[in-house]
């Protein structure tokens, strides 16, 4: 009730606000093209950040692949008698790990052509 | 199977009929851009002249439009839905306006510091077309606060509260901005013997 009290007060104007609505009136700006590049430029930045998080895991993963089987190697050297114990041997499992990393990495690719595809 | 239900939500001739509230709702649920190309089509007039009125330049005005929608684009789940969407645009449009004020700001700071001479900072509201009108001339007699106030008020047609929401002031001095700026208005150009009609 209150609220439209107030709403029929600010309706109540005088000549010059009406003046003043009269000057600030101006026509509708047309279009011409303003949405619709405005949409490419949204779906332009929606295309940079769903790529780029991928495309970083990507980089970062092709870079730690040689350094991670490194690591993996002399791991599996200092524990030597535990890995020989288990059902792998420890040089398959070495041999493995870029074919692993490189199955991850087509994974995600694929994944994110899958989304992309959806767009 | 997201993919066949995304080709029935971007159908642009479900958007035209549908109400701004729906049509946010579905540009967040489901990042419809084509839901926000139906209410950028709707509101871009406003939001430009609101800029072109606010900046006195069209072309950066409306470059600044884009990039009011874009920060709309991204903020568009802190939209309630309790005012109208139009005034919480204004309040995206303005808070860019703002924004990119201060970035000339600094940029002009940085200039007077590497010796270049340029007075962006204490530049005021100037036209930049040929034709001056009578509203270019009382606009440049207000700050910007009152412009911003004074335009969403007789040009957007916003109510004080939606003023007040879109520039986070309260309603009594929105009130107040608005009586000085009539007053300022007033007292520069006379027009207390004006006849209206």
């Amino acid at each position: 009730m209150i609220s439209k009290i107030i709403n029929m007060a600010e309706k109540i104007q005088d000549a010059e606000d009406r003046l003043l609505e009269s000057m600030f009136q101006t026509e509708s700006i047309l279009d011409d093209g303003f949405s619709a590049r405005t949409v490419r430029r949204i779906r332009r930045q929606m295309w940079v950040r769903r790529l780029a998080l991928p495309l970083a895991m990507i980089v970062g993963a092709a870079i730690a692949v040689k350094p991670a089987s490194q690591l993996l190697s002399v791991g599996s050297q200092l524990f030597g008698p535990v890995a020989t114990d288990s059902m792998f041997p420890q040089s398959a499992l070495t041999a493995q790990l870029p074919i692993v990393i490189v199955g991850g990495m087509a994974i995600a690719l694929v994944m994110v052509t899958f989304r992309l595809f959806e767009e | 199977m997201a993919f066949f239900g995304q080709r029935l939500i971007n159908n642009p001739a479900t958007h035209s009929a549908a109400t701004d509230q729906y049509l946010v709702a579905l540009a967040v649920s489901s990042q419809d851009t084509a839901a926000f190309g139906e209410l950028i089509r709707r509101h871009q007039s406003q939001v430009r002249n609101f800029l072109r009125k606010l900046s006195g330049d069209t072309s950066s005005a409306d470059d600044l439009a884009q990039d009011c929608f874009l920060h709309a684009w991204n903020k568009l789940q802190t939209f309630t839905g309790r005012g109208s969407f139009i005034g919480w645009l204004l309040k995206v449009a303005y808070t860019t306006f703002l924004q990119s004020k201060r970035r000339s700001k600094r940029y002009a700071e940085i200039l007077d510091e590497a010796g270049y001479v340029e007075d962006v900072q204490n530049k005021s509201y100037t036209v930049q077309s040929d034709e001056v009108t009578d509203l270019d001339k009382f606009l440049a007699v207000l700050n910007e606060e009152e412009r911003a106030i004074m335009i969403m008020s007789y040009a957007c047609g916003l109510s004080h509260r939606e003023i007040g929401v879109a520039t986070d002031l309260p309603v009594g001095t929105v009130k107040s901005i608005i009586f000085r700026g009539k007053n300022k208005i007033r007292t520069s150009f006379d027009i207390k013997d004006h006849k209206h009609g």
